[in-house]
């Protein structure tokens, strides 16, 4: 067989199998994918962010009312030079449809495997939504970790995105 | 002839025609993308290896073979990292073409050193065509026995799966938004997203100069998002010769587009696409031609 014609055939080999993958795992089986990044445009998103407390912060007083980005308590907390992917910490506030355990373990793991908490962190939900032609961005408390415990927002409907209410 | 065979016979002439004359310019540019490939690939393993030990402890979201096996083996006692050496090995022994299977099985451990570091939910497509690029390479060393009919086979098929990879991404905007995908606000939203994302890695946000004129004026985004979907809707004429090294050369403006506006930047994919953006090998063999021919004296 003719070289290019038998190059074409093994390019269309890999494609069908490429479809089959794609088509029966939800668009993505690396390295194929549909690349659909950036496709439903305008949905409301949902990311986290943390904030550092003070170590003598009392945890008894803390508010775990939602908050704009501009009131956020206690310091910035940059996750990059922790090499913390903040796009874990994102995905563990967002997709997180029940805090069980393991949840709960996971998500603190990211902040204490290898190295040890000194000050209390704050993880916050934040969700942005389109409101005519601005973004609304708000910031809810979902879980506190400090250096021997770990505490979840006391109100079971503000821990997650599928319970908690749309922004008014 | 049927519009199939019309259809073939276009490809086979665009896509593998090209690149058979065993000149010094395509052998450096050969070995050159696949050494990038290659050093992208253990970067990569790496990377993902020493972030798997350190953070990893938990499946939150299957992808790819973790579907069907318990990755969580990968997580502790170095696995990830013998992985990682793993890859290096059987990407050195592909490179060298001491075992013609290397590549093709270094990608399986790619491919599980990928789904172990993305079991938490993020769908990074960062990697994807590095992944593609050695899977290219182990087909060709495979089912070739000729480097010629190698080189060939490995541009063909990466042109092919990277233009038909971004005209699928407007095609999912298309379905997934609609006409109204490139509205302005949308990127309003992103960069709002994006805006929280950098607070979030690095505790402070400075905008570009292209996001600021987004947030003076939304209808700045609209230009910005129809000029990359129109983009990435015609990157599947990368398939044709004549046009390739333009549209190759667009796919590249609009990633540097996204670095602007989103603070994202696919910087594997970037390079690589600048690796076959231009001619490279005839850039090569001008330029050593231009060495061995002897200056006359005055």
């Amino acid at each position: 067989m003719r070289f290019p014609r038998r190059a074409l055939r093994i390019v269309g080999g890999v494609l069908v199998v490429y479809a089959l993958l794609v088509a029966t795992h939800l668009g993505e089986f690396w390295p194929f994918s549909i690349y659909p990044m950036f496709s439903q445009a305008g949905t409301p998103w949902t990311r986290a962010v943390v904030r550092e407390l003070p170590s003598q912060a009392d945890p008894d007083t803390l508010s775990w009312d939602a908050v704009s980005l501009q009131s956020l308590p206690g310091a910035s907390y940059p996750l990059a030079p922790k090499g913390i992917n903040q796009n874990d910490v994102a995905n563990y506030v967002s997709k997180t449809d029940q805090w069980t355990d393991e949840r709960v373990r996971g998500l603190r793991s990211l902040f204490t495997k290898g190295r040890t908490l000194s000050s209390p962190l704050f993880v916050f939900r934040v969700r942005g939504t389109l409101e005519a032609d601005t973004v609304s961005v708000t910031a809810t408390p979902v879980l506190l970790f400090e250096p021997d415990t770990t505490q979840l927002n006391p109100s079971p409907a503000a821990r997650t995105v599928a319970s908690a209410p749309p922004p008014s | 002839m049927s519009t199939l065979s019309r259809i073939s016979h276009t490809l086979r002439r665009e896509l593998f025609a090209g690149f058979a004359s065993d000149t010094p310019g395509t052998w450096l540019y050969f070995r050159g993308v696949e050494l990038f490939l290659l050093t992208y690939t253990v970067y990569f393993c790496w990377d993902w290896g020493v972030y798997i030990q350190q953070n990893i402890s938990s499946v939150l979201l299957p992808l790819g073979l973790a579907n069907y096996i318990d990755v969580s083996f990968m997580f502790g006692h170095n696995v990830a990292l013998i992985n990682a050496v793993l890859v290096g090995v059987l990407g050195l022994a592909g490179f060298f073409r001491l075992w013609r299977p290397a590549y093709l099985l270094a990608l399986l451990a790619f491919h599980l050193q990928y789904v172990a570091r993305y079991s938490l939910g993020e769908i990074s497509h960062g990697s994807n065509l590095v992944g593609m690029g050695i899977l290219g390479l182990g087909i060709a060393l495979l089912a070739f026995r000729s480097e010629e009919r190698r080189r060939r086979f490995t541009f063909g098929f990466l042109y092919f799966f990277i233009g038909l990879g971004y005209t699928s991404a407007a095609v999912c905007k298309l379905i997934g938004t609609g006409i109204t995908w490139p509205d302005g606000r949308h990127l309003l939203m992103w960069i709002a997203e994006r805006k929280v994302d950098t607070l979030s890695r690095f505790g402070a946000f400075d905008p570009s100069v292209l996001q600021e004129m987004v947030l003076h004026d939304y209808h700045f985004g609209t230009l910005f998002l129809l000029v990359g979907l129109l983009t990435e809707a015609i990157s599947f004429l990368m398939w044709w010769r004549r046009l390739r090294h333009v549209v190759v050369l667009l796919v590249v403006g609009m990633h540097i587009g996204i670095l602007l506006t989103m603070n994202i930047f696919f910087h594997a994919s970037t390079y690589l696409l600048l690796l076959l953006g231009l001619p490279w090998h005839h850039i090569i063999d001008y330029v050593l031609d231009r060495v061995r021919t002897p200056v006359p004296s005055a």
